[in-house]
């Protein structure tokens, strides 16, 4: 793991996790572009700047928010109520149909609010191991360590219930279980599913449970962890930057 | 000469232990059982490795889960009687304080890992005592070492064969560094060359002297040479022999018989040999005790020659250049074989070899190309676990349901059930909910569901995997019945003996390929065939090849094949 000042890695997950709500929330509530945009594009220089992002990932974190954006400022321009922006200039008229520059503008601006939060979660999202994650929260949040190994547990239990369900699935389909579609047909069949992964799913978790502590889990308040988490100036530098980003919408004010 | 026992010395002690499970009525009432096991008393001194049999169900498994607290502490059951290690009180000391102590390796690799790294998930357990970070560090190089993964640690568990993750959760036990060690059926879901990894750590550590072992194994044959006490519990759950594995095991062999506990197959071999007035003397624990033992008679009688397997007029699977993919992999290669009427074929290889895929290919289970695979009549499948196959709530309804689906008269169901409940030994369970049924029943039940509907090839995937012999042997002996009957038997399995003893015929599969089909005895016959698909010949056969004398004996490859008194039964 890099422990260079220009890796994201090398921050700390708590702090990469909660330092960008504020500025979220600041992108959620704005209406206009400018505040979405900036920010966007701040997140998503960190992210290139000190992601190291490769290949498939790295394409996704660059193409995707635009293709976003533009999905989502088309789609509001075609199904927004045209009752809600004819007082906006019409750009363009097919046959009943007008293409208002309103509509547009609540698109675009849609889109990158959702872009925008969604880089922001990105920094922590792809710059973070979820182990690590657990292990900062209970260094630094005092998030009691039965809960955060708890969650731990259950990450690995998500692959196993695919495996069953896909098991499980077959075998039904073995038995004769009609493959009708219809909603209430599949419905009806995913409860069939429901009992056998569930009882399963109990039994796995009661034997993970019991092994955890036939190997001393719980026996103090505390426990040893090996990797302490960081937290250092350079975190708190992260934080102050991510929470500044709340001041944008007052920037172009400010700049006159 | 006096026996110098200082108290000091017993690292487990069981005084008087019952325990009683929670049960529940047709009401769904609780109340509490049989004590199984009842009233046991047995002490553990540091050294020993301590072997503990019994018939299935006289409560191996719970009292091992006694040892540390979990029973009573953790599992809803009450016990009588005081369990003490180290001095400490295992009701009153919490069971994670507890692991100072005892550590366990428990039945099943996959419930047994926590974290995310093989180094991570030794660190756990000296973690959680708080231990330095530099201690546990050193105690966890020290556990992988022993086991051979400290060139793994920095693999994610999912990444290692399930022997793999077996040795694994040992040496997770053996970084608590504890004075005992328990293992319930540590191989009981594991390929053959898993329980061989297993086994060959399992042997170190116990040269290691330095702390005392208790197992519960149901393969003998495995565990047998380096087990030096047996305790053996009656079906009622009470201690009836207790003493040096040898002795117990040769003295008072018939009563072992008698309870129905599993033996090890050479001593199996030796009393059906008696039976047929051949005496070896000691008796033999081992392949290797029971070759010695034959070579020191200067004459054997000619063994049985098996019964010729009737050559199949009809074909009842047809595989014609079969290649299946999963995403891009492709998991079997250009596969054609076909299958006569009345065969009862073994699928054999290593994990992931493609043996639970072609014997879905040709059950129908997932698609294949089409025309690749023909089947003469229909064909039922039995998956792994049984319970993935259940749909209704009462056992009879459950048989139903494969003729319910097929829109046949009721007259014809209900006879076709009523004929399945008594065949099954299912009949006094018919009303109730197939998920409440025991691991035995469950399994009958699913085999029974395929079977319902008469079909003329009868698939199952490892129908024994996680059963004890008992259990694997009633359900082998209900195929056996069926393949008598005329119907085609396929079985993808592990076990070795099972396959030896009960198919006509052992496909091996190694990397999506079938690299052998013969009869058994002729694949057991060929080393390069089994190292390739890391598999070994079963105990029976080990010992024919290591005979020196008697040519005409060293193609055994099954009890059956061994001598009997015309008058024997």
């Amino acid at each position: 793991m890099s422990d260079s000042i220009r890796s994201l890695r090398s921050y700390n997950p708590v702090v990469k996790t909660l330092a960008p709500v504020p500025a979220m929330i600041v992108v959620a509530l704005s209406r206009d572009l400018w505040t979405p945009a900036v920010i966007g594009t701040i997140a998503l220089l960190l992210l290139l700047i000190g992601g190291g992002l490769r290949g498939r990932t790295l394409l996704w974190v660059v193409a995707g928010p635009p293709l976003l954006v533009a999905l989502l400022t088309v789609s509001f321009g075609i199904w927004t109520d045209p009752a809600l922006v004819d007082e906006t200039t019409a750009l363009l008229t097919i046959g009943p149909f007008t293409l208002w520059s309103g509509a547009l503008h609540t698109g675009l601006a849609t889109g990158l609010r959702v872009a925008a939060v969604l880089l922001l979660g990105l920094i922590v999202g792809l710059t973070t191991d979820g182990p690590d994650l657990v292990r900062s929260m209970i260094a630094h949040l005092r998030v009691p360590y039965r809960i955060g190994y708890a969650g731990f547990a259950a990450m690995r239990f998500v692959p196993r219930f695919q495996r069953d369900l896909e098991i499980i699935r077959l075998a039904h389909r073995v038995r004769g279980v009609s493959g009708g579609r219809g909603p209430v047909t599949t419905l009806r069949r995913y409860g069939g599913y429901a009992v056998p992964l569930l009882a399963g799913a109990m039994r796995h978790g009661d034997r993970v449970s019991l092994a955890m502590e036939a190997r001393g889990f719980g026996a103090d308040r505390t426990r040893t962890e090996r990797r302490q988490v960081p937290l250092r100036s350079r975190d708190a530098v992260l934080a102050a930057l991510l929470i500044a980003l709340c001041f944008v919408p007052h920037l172009p004010g400010a700049l006159g | 000469m006096p026996i110098l026992i200082r108290m000091s010395d017993v690292l487990l002690r069981l005084t008087g232990v019952s325990v009683r499970h929670e049960v529940y009525d047709e009401s769904g009432a609780p109340s509490h059982g049989e004590p199984r096991p009842r009233d046991v008393s047995a002490e553990l001194r540091a050294g020993e490795v301590v072997l503990l049999l019994g018939p299935s169900g006289c409560g191996k498994s719970t009292l091992t889960l006694t040892a540390n607290g979990l029973i009573p502490q953790v599992i809803g059951a009450r016990m009588d009687g005081t369990v003490t290690v180290g001095g400490r009180d295992t009701v009153t000391t919490p069971v994670p304080a507890l692991a100072r102590d005892v550590a366990m390796v428990f039945q099943d690799p996959d419930a047994q890992i926590v974290t995310a790294s093989v180094l991570d998930e030794v660190c756990f357990g000296p973690e959680n005592l708080l231990l330095p970070a530099a201690e546990v560090l050193d105690r966890a190089e020290e556990a992988l070492r022993r086991v051979g993964l400290w060139e793994r640690r920095d693999d994610d568990p999912d990444r290692l064969s399930g022997g793999g993750r077996q040795r694994l959760a040992i040496a997770c036990a053996l970084a608590l560094r504890t004075s005992v060690l328990v293992l319930d059926e540590p191989t009981a879901n594991l390929d053959p060359a898993g329980v061989e990894e297993v086994y060959r750590t399992l042997r170190e550590i116990a040269a290691g002297r330095d702390r005392a072992v208790l197992l519960v194994e149901h393969n003998l044959d495995a565990a047998i040479d380096f087990v030096d006490r047996v305790i053996v519990l009656d079906a009622g759950g009470r201690v009836t022999l207790d003493g040096p594995a040898r002795r117990i095991l040769t003295d008072h062999v018939d009563e072992l018989v008698e309870l129905g506990v599993w033996l090890p197959v050479a001593t199996l071999a030796a009393l059906r040999l008696r039976a047929a007035g051949i005496r070896l003397d000691p008796l033999p624990l081992t392949p290797s005790e029971l070759a010695a033992g034959l070579d020191t008679l200067p004459e054997l009688p000619a063994p049985t020659v098996p019964t010729a397997v009737p050559i199949a007029v009809e074909t009842s699977v047809r595989v014609r250049g079969m290649t299946v993919h999963r995403g891009r992999r492709a998991i079997l290669h250009d596969i054609t074989l076909s299958i006569g009427a009345g065969e009862f074929v073994a699928v054999a290889g290593a994990n992931g070899a493609g043996k639970t895929t072609l014997a879905q290919a040709i059950a129908g289970v997932v698609g294949v190309p089409r025309g690749t695979v023909e089947v003469t009549g229909s064909s039922g499948f039995v998956f792994q676990n049984p319970e993935h196959q259940f749909l209704t709530n009462r056992v009879d309804d459950e048989l139903a349901y494969g003729m319910k689906v097929l829109r046949r008269p009721q007259a014809e169901i209900d006879a076709r059930v009523e004929d399945l409940l008594d065949r099954l030994g299912l009949r006094e369970l018919r009303a109730v909910h197939p998920f409440l049924l025991s691991g035995g029943q469950k399994r009958r039940l699913s085999v029974g569901t395929a079977l319902v509907t008469r079909p003329a090839v009868l698939v199952l995937d490892e129908p024994t995997f996680g059963q004890d012999r008992e259990r694997a042997t009633e359900l082998l002996d209900l195929l056996d019945a069926l393949h008598a009957d005329g119907t085609t038997i396929v079985v993808v399995s592990h076990d070795m003996h099972l396959i030896a003893e009960y198919a006509t015929r052992l496909l091996v599969l190694a990397d999506g390929r079938v690299i052998a089909d013969g009869t058994p005895a002729d694949v057991y016959a060929d080393a390069a065939v089994l190292a390739a698909a890391g598999l070994r010949p079963p105990p029976i056969a080990r010992a024919a090849r290591a005979l020196t004398r008697h040519p005409g004996w060293r193609r055994l490859t099954r009890l059956a094949d061994l001598p009997v008194l015309e008058t024997a039964r």
